[in-house]
């Protein structure tokens, strides 16, 4: 897809995104275009509340804090890409009515008799109080609405990865305009509202079940079975921010990669791990335990 | 007011989901619109413009200016009425007078006499005056079919409606304070809020949603109760499905009283509906208690000495 710059002139490929920056004059442009079932047009956007240098210092924070275990070369790491991106998303919300079985267990008490041997052999028969539990059926509804679930509907960030800098504070959820997004990459939706319809499902199941097991009386439960059935289905596209990262921290290795939730500075990556830092750790922390060992066998010892 | 399709609550101006539901509550314009590149100008240079997070705005590079465009809207929650003062100063402070005198034998006698009122201010406590229709799913344990344990799981759903229950969100009062005070306004009568000791809400309009809801499940708890079997009950959980949640923001009238008697400060509340309710702190005789206690002492040992000399 391409399109002339609207201050240049200058031709601009828009593939996968909505928005691109002109090479020539450096001016943001965002395209307008009829909306589609396959890419429909965002109804809300979470706005990024912070520039570059406030994601690169969450991300210099998630690292430092991780130093210990990490591979020291990404001390030294180059920032390759660093992207401000209003990655595409669908926001669910629905009624749930839930049918549950469960096994509640009470607690009581009884007396126990039980025989205690002493040193020189001589027994006799003591009582204590001993708790158990009694478990007993219970089966019932929950209803409730499902209000904040968000999925990720970009083909570039599966619902796992997107799962983990979740969650957005969607009260700062605004209507969509160009202008919250000019100068950013707005990237198209590239998954089909039917799969993130399924995916927000079965968050919103799991949501849920949360909910059911906090919802539970008794002292404990056991054997909990839900189903929901939901109805009054809403799914409304809509941007939410990240940065993404391609630190290169060493000429033979990939590039760490990493996502950071534009508005809470949250982050998401793989690790490059020194097995030698934590091989160094664990050995210290077996030494420090026999030490400890050691000392109590010593001490417990009667005196010669 | 327009109202959600999904939860048929009340939708207010400025809000783009429903505040219950989460249902969206706008619909996007369809304009007429051609593919084409376009790019943002700045209304004072004509440059092309960026979003800039530091403003949450767009601003434009060159000249700075920053453009306006639909800004978050949560203000603090304001009352729309209130509730009219029917206690007016002088009964306000005869019912103080009255409750001192009638603090009992262990508050000093001089109380009501010496008690001097250092200020009777009226307030207008903000609250949220909620009505809706619920389905309310109950889990309990009660005493009814227990068998070894003393409790046994009960679970079960009733249909309330919720009428005008009051959901605090006072800076002024307590919550212990508002709750004694709720059972005694009469909610039928409003009128519009003056300028005057009008209290503003502890909430702005996007956690006002998180309080009703808890006051409303507070209120779903004490009213399950009765469907619970048996005599005896813990652990009441309650999950709500509201329908057509209606929402007022009140203010609603108490005199807030401080008297100081020999040296010390005391606060009490009058309400502002009912002069016989009245509660606060009041000074208390030491000497009488000390007396009572010694009393009480006095009477046990020679109760012992009367059994130990038998």
């Amino acid at each position: 897809m391409r399109f002339e710059c609207g201050q240049c002139g200058a031709a601009l490929s828009f593939e996968g995104v909505r928005t691109q920056t002109c090479p020539y004059c450096a001016s943001p442009s965002f395209v307008e275009r009829p909306a589609s079932s396959s890419r429909p047009d965002p109804v809300f956007t979470v706005a990024f509340a912070g520039d570059a240098q406030w994601a690169r210092a969450h991300l210099d924070r998630w690292i430092g804090r991780r130093m210990i275990i990490a591979d020291s070369a990404l001390k030294n790491g180059s920032v390759d890409e660093l992207r401000g991106i209003y990655l595409p998303a669908f926001l669910y919300s629905a009624v749930a009515r839930t049918d549950y079985t469960a096994s509640i267990g009470e607690h009581y008490t009884e007396t126990e008799t039980y025989t205690k041997t002493a040193d020189d052999g001589t027994k006799t028969t003591e009582t204590r109080q001993v708790t158990r539990t009694e478990f007993r059926p219970l089966a019932g509804v929950h209803l409730g609405y499902i209000t904040d679930v968000v999925v990720s509907a970009s083909a570039g960030l599966d619902h796992p990865t997107f799962a983990r800098i979740e969650p957005f504070e969607l009260r700062q959820l605004r209507r969509h305009s160009p202008a919250l997004v000019s100068g950013f990459i707005q990237e198209e939706f590239s998954r089909e509202a039917d799969e993130c319809l399924r995916v927000s499902r079965g968050a919103a199941i799991d949501e849920v079940g949360e909910e059911v097991r906090r919802f539970m009386p008794g002292d404990s439960h056991a054997d909990l079975h839900w189903s929901t059935k939901v109805e009054w289905e809403s799914l409304d596209p809509v941007l939410v921010p990240v940065w993404v990262f391609a630190l290169r921290y060493r000429g033979d290795r990939p590039p760490l990669r990493v996502v950071v939730n534009g508005q809470t500075g949250k982050i998401a990556g793989k690790l490059p791990l020194s097995w030698w830092k934590i091989l160094l750790l664990v050995l210290g922390a077996a030494a420090i335990v026999t030490v400890i060992v050691l000392l109590i066998l010593h001490l417990r010892e009667p005196p010669p | 007011m327009s109202a959600c399709t999904r939860c048929h609550g009340q939708l207010e101006h400025g809000d783009l989901r429903c505040a219950i539901c989460a249902l969206p509550a706008i619909s996007l314009a369809a304009t007429e619109r051609q593919d084409r590149a376009k790019v943002l100008r700045c209304t004072d240079c004509n440059a092309a413009i960026a979003f800039s997070p530091a403003v949450q705005a767009p601003r434009c590079a060159f000249c700075g200016a920053t453009m306006a465009i639909e800004q978050l809207v949560d203000p603090l929650e304001v009352a729309e009425v209130r509730l009219p003062f029917t206690v007016d100063r002088a009964a306000a402070e005869a019912s103080l007078r009255g409750w001192l005198g009638n603090r009992g034998w262990f508050a000093p006698s001089a109380l009501r006499d010496e008690a001097v009122l250092e200020s009777l201010t009226p307030l207008c406590w903000a609250g949220w005056v909620v009505s809706a229709q619920a389905t309310v799913a109950w889990t309990a344990d009660s005493d009814e079919g227990a068998k070894r344990s003393a409790w046994a799981p009960h679970a079960g759903k009733v249909p309330m409606r919720f009428e005008s229950i009051v959901v605090p969100a006072s800076r002024g009062l307590t919550l212990d304070e508002c709750r004694k005070l709720i059972p005694y306004y009469d909610l039928r009568r409003t009128e519009p809020v003056g300028d005057d000791f009008v209290e503003s809400f502890d909430a702005q309009r996007s956690a006002a949603r998180v309080h009703v809801q808890r006051g409303i499940e507070a209120t779903a708890r004490t009213r399950v109760e009765p469907h619970i079997p048996g005599r005896r009950y813990r652990n009441i959980r309650v999950a709500c499905l509201l329908q057509g949640q209606t929402t007022q923001r009140v203010a609603l009238p108490a005199w807030v009283l401080a008297y100081r008697y020999r040296g010390a400060a005391y606060r009490a509340i009058v309400h502002g509906q009912r002069p016989e309710v009245v509660f606060g702190a009041a000074p208390t005789n030491w000497t009488r208690v000390a007396l009572v206690v010694l009393g009480a002492l006095a009477v046990v040992a020679a109760i012992i000495t009367f059994f130990a000399t038998r």
